[in-house]
């Protein structure tokens, strides 16, 4: 389990998966290019966090989860960690990313391909940036999902991007 | 060494999806209906142990004349139950983890889906070698 794979790669194949989903295979539906982003980012997650909890005692409650998805889990996939969780004890969860890195090469020119990378800058979203922008955040949605499932906790998972490259996902776990 | 062991692993939906004979005494058919017997009645037990403890090593939670269930819990609650004779009490904690490696990597299979039986020859193989270095 110990070959390594460079970073530009995995950003590469992301991006060109949210892009051909959306544009491609299901160019006019746009809510089912959705659902497949995130039920491939769910098996990506369910079988990630086995493979990451293998060497730590399991869980004792749904906080102790969360955290291991904002600090082991989250350093793994993205060498960093969640740099905010909230939590109004009732089962809704904000998980607050200041700095994601799938979205620091998003390009914001409406006028460009979607699938160049560039540099971010902080003006205003064109509409189909801001379409791409919401597809590609499904993809980490599902990854969320499938390893709180795997956990244990069903739950729903949906991002909030109002100010990039910040995001937050928020957790909200169904009793 | 004669030893009795039965294998199982059942997911967190208590479905079986892996069971060998992995002892090397010689197999008689109705003792590996009893075994299996055994393995399932103790689910109950294992389910009640595994919300008291955060180690994923449960050891032996149950007792069957001569015969001692071990059973190792994942993250996940997959749980991989041994059924073994007290003869063999050593490096049962080895086999679980190293067993638990191979499980990880059927888990990565994009093809697998998780919770259905594990088919692969390959597995068998391996985890009737691992068995027979450790037990």
């Amino acid at each position: 389990m110990g070959r390594e794979v460079a970073e530009s790669c995995l950003d590469g194949v992301v991006m060109e998966m949210v892009s051909a989903y959306c544009s491609r295979f299901y160019a006019a539906k746009p809510e089912l290019a959705a659902g497949r982003i995130e039920a491939i980012g769910f098996q990506v997650g369910h079988q990630l966090s086995e493979r990451y909890t293998m060497d730590r005692p399991r869980f004792s409650d749904h906080l102790e989860a969360i955290k291991f998805i904002c600090k082991d889990f989250w350093s793994e996939l993205f060498k960093k960690q969640i740099d905010n969780l909230k939590t109004n004890h009732r089962g809704t969860f904000v998980l607050q990313d200041n700095h994601f890195p799938w979205l620091t090469r998003v390009s914001l020119d409406p006028s460009m391909e979607s699938t160049d990378a560039t540099e971010s800058d902080s003006a205003s979203l064109g509409d189909t940036a801001a379409q791409t922008t919401t597809m590609l955040l499904y993809f980490p949605c599902g990854i969320i999902r499938g390893a709180l499932t795997n956990l244990g906790i069903t739950c729903a998972v949906s991002a909030d991007m109002s100010n990039l490259p910040a995001c937050s996902f928020v957790v909200r776990i169904k009793t | 060494m004669a030893s009795t062991a039965c294998f199982v692993i059942v997911s967190k939906n208590d479905i079986p999806i892996y069971d060998a004979e992995v002892g090397s005494a010689p197999k008689k058919e109705d003792q590996a209906y009893q075994h299996q017997f055994i393995l399932h009645a103790a689910l109950d037990v294992v389910q009640d142990l595994a919300w008291t403890t955060n180690a994923m090593s449960l050891k032996s939670v149950d007792r069957f004349n001569e015969l001692v269930v071990s059973v190792y819990v994942t993250a996940g609650h997959t749980r991989f139950m041994l059924l073994h004779d007290t003869r063999t009490e050593d490096g049962i904690k080895s086999f679980f983890q190293e067993v638990h490696e191979l499980y990880i990597k059927i888990f990565l299979n994009p093809l697998y889906l998780p919770g259905s039986r594990i088919t692969s020859s390959h597995f068998d193989t391996k985890v009737r070698a691992l068995a027979r270095k450790y037990l």
